[in-house]
């Protein structure tokens, strides 16, 4: 019997024996209550017995030590105290189920007229850094609400080692997740936050410390969340999602708002997760961001996979040219191309020749006679590689100021 | 069964955590007990007034509920709104739903607990509002003393109908989701219809307005209950009856939607 029933049904028998009371309790003295009416009272008295146990016998005061409640300095913007990286001890952590612990297949899902996510497959795997990226709008965060059972696809599949997140008993054990770090009651401290998460999946309150004291914000523990700063929240969210201590983690934009100290220490701190064999999936639009800690990439854009490629490979895939200035550049152009180079005018006044590279261009220029002035290799970089490949695919483009350039 | 039990009793730890360390829940439930014991006394005292040679504007045990039923029905169908809807305005309610994820026993459990928590507060309210008004009126009209036929159950119906509020107001916030409508849809089921039916023509009123909850709650709390509306043990079905519906409705509505 699903809950939703019994829940009603419980209601229901409650309110069947309370008319039964008044009906009887206005109609004579109680001893004309036939036993019958006795015995359904008291089957529905003891669940309520169990109701209140659970309500008022397990809550006991916070069992924070009283220096930790100790206000944090006035001027505290966030910036931690000592973080210590070191993990939890990990002895009760489940090794996870297979090579892939994130499959997301054929994926599709459309709200109304809009398709946010366009049969998107991708699998992530374990022990490293997984970097998920796509600019504003093309389906990221959304593709993260249904790999955790928020949003139910149009289509296709996304299973967490090999199961759909609502069916996962205590989820938070299997993986943890950040989509919004200030999706949070401003008026609940952040020990009762983390407290009552632990709670819904069986979790100890040590615990609850640990992931205070990991993410340093056990000196703010006994303060309301609605007075954190941003940094704080985020890393609030963080201690979260850490909470059960998973073997999957999923991130959405962990980094913005975070002061410099603040991306630094998520960048290590992924790192590291990812080190101890976890899988960890982080979104960000940023690709400079990305370059600094993912191993992998998974870009997408319009809902649509773009590349889904190891991150030293998407470097060394990108585009290169080299940029040659002459007095005689349309012939050497038309010299390089007919080699099965592609030459076209650069920006900066200059010619560039992609599929030579800087020798064969200068021997081509000297066996012709034509003189070179510049001869520069270009390699792009892995932000203008990644601009290349969602430039078609951004939902919204800006146009450039006139005199700012903005690539 | 145990993972099952194991899974309904985190559910019910996770609400409860959640319930009890929001400082606004507990001062609501203050405030509304002193606001209800207060309105309780000036009514007792008004009634203790009337002259002794005249009928008593009210039967004594009505009396006695009067305050409750007209004020803190409000503030606790609003808590049960705010279960819900202050979780959809911060967006808690995305990580309530990846701690637990099936929808259906996250409603079971907000319901549990807000339910119980009017339940406990409603009877203790009753109970304190019954004495507080035959103390009052004792010497003029003589009171009623706990064990008078009808009472007790009245008390019973009286911290079931809080319950039914809160439930109501629970059912509510999860459909409309959104503070003002939550609490306007969750108002017009525990005040409205029963004053909408007031208006109507004669036979209609009480046709219709007996199966509205205020009109099933004057059943239970009165000695002597009122020719052609519903008996009492019929209009606590009907207390019932609504919440029941609605949360039935909030939870078909709770799994159609992405959260």
């Amino acid at each position: 019997m699903s809950s939703a029933v019994a829940i009603p049904l419980l209601v229901v028998v409650v309110g069947f024996v309370a008319g039964c009371l008044t009906a009887v309790v206005r109609d004579g003295p109680p001893r004309y209550l036939p036993k019958w009416a006795w015995a359904l009272v008291i089957c529905a008295a003891v669940p309520w017995g169990g109701v209140a146990y659970l309500a008022f016998g397990r809550t006991r005061r916070p069992g924070i030590p009283l220096e930790t409640l100790a206000p944090v300095q006035p001027h505290d913007p966030g910036g931690p105290p000592a973080v210590t990286l070191a993990p939890p001890p990990l002895a009760h952590r489940r090794p996870s189920a297979g090579p892939v612990a994130i499959e997301v297949s054929g994926l599709t899902k459309r709200y109304g007229a809009v398709i946010a996510v366009d049969g998107l497959s991708f699998a992530v795997q374990p022990g490293k850094v997984t970097g998920f990226l796509g600019p504003n709008g093309a389906g990221k965060t959304t593709t993260m609400r249904v790999i955790l059972g928020l949003d139910s696809p149009t289509g296709g599949t996304a299973l967490i080692a090999g199961k759909r997140y609502r069916d996962i008993i205590r989820p938070l054990h299997e993986i943890g997740s950040l989509l919004d770090a200030t999706a949070v009651h401003r008026g609940r401290t952040a020990w009762f936050h983390l407290l009552a998460l632990a709670r819904s999946n069986g979790i100890g309150q040590q615990r609850v410390h640990e992931v205070l004291r990991m993410t340093g914000l056990e000196p703010a523990a006994g303060r309301r969340v609605g007075e954190f700063s941003l940094g704080m929240t985020q890393r609030l969210g963080i201690a979260a999602a850490l909470l059960a201590d998973p073997a999957v983690l999923l991130l959405d934009e962990p980094v913005n708002g975070l002061d410099l100290e603040g991306v630094r220490w998520i960048r290590q701190l992924l790192t590291h997760l990812a080190a101890e064999g976890r899988t960890v999936l982080v979104s960000s639009h940023l690709m400079s961001e990305m370059a600094m800690i993912a191993d992998h990439l998974i870009i997408i854009g319009r809902g649509r996979l773009l590349a889904d490629t190891p991150a030293a490979e998407f470097v060394s895939r990108a585009r290169r040219d080299v940029l040659v200035k002459s007095p005689r550049a349309a012939e050497l152009a038309a010299l390089a191309t007919a080699r099965g180079a592609t030459a076209g005018p650069d920006d900066s006044g200059g010619l560039a020749i992609t599929g030579m590279d800087a020798p064969g261009i200068g021997e081509l220029a000297a066996a012709h006679g034509i003189a070179v002035h510049e001869l520069v290799p270009r390699h792009a970089s892995l932000e203008d590689a990644y601009l290349d490949l969602t430039s078609g695919s951004a939902d919204y483009h800006f146009e450039p100021a006139e005199g700012v350039a903005l690539r | 069964m145990t993972a099952r039990l194991a899974r309904a009793r985190d559910a019910l730890a996770f609400e409860w955590t959640k319930l009890q360390s929001v400082r606004s829940n507990r001062w609501t439930l203050v405030a509304a007990v002193i606001v209800t014991l207060g309105i309780t006394v000036v009514i007792a005292e008004s009634l203790a007034s009337a002259p002794a040679n005249r009928p008593a504007p009210f039967d004594p045990l009505t009396a006695s509920f009067l305050g409750y039923a007209e004020y803190t029905v409000l503030p606790v169908t609003v808590l049960g709104v705010l279960v819900f809807t202050s979780e959809y305005a911060s967006g808690l309610i995305r990580t309530t739903f990846t701690a637990v994820p099936r929808r259906g026993s996250v409603l079971a459990a907000k319901a549990v607990v807000t339910g119980a928590a009017a339940l406990v507060v409603g009877e203790v309210l009753a109970v304190t509002c019954f004495l507080l008004t035959q103390a009052i009126v004792a010497g003029r009209h003589g009171g009623l003393s706990l064990s008078h036929p009808g009472v007790p159950g009245a008390i019973a119906a009286v911290g079931l109908a809080l319950a039914a509020c809160a439930l109501v107001g629970v059912a509510a916030g999860a459909i409309a989701r959104h503070t003002a409508g939550a609490i306007a849809a969750a108002l017009a089921v525990v005040y409205l219809l029963a004053l909408l039916c007031m208006f109507l023509p004669d036979p209609w009123n009480t046709r219709l307005g007996r199966f509205t909850m205020p009109f099933a709650a004057y059943q239970v709390v009165s000695l002597h209950p009122r020719a052609g509306l519903l008996s009492p043990a019929i209009s606590v079905v009907v207390l019932v009856a609504w919440p029941a519906i609605a949360l039935l409705a909030a939870a078909a509505e709770l799994r159609r939607r992405d959260a």
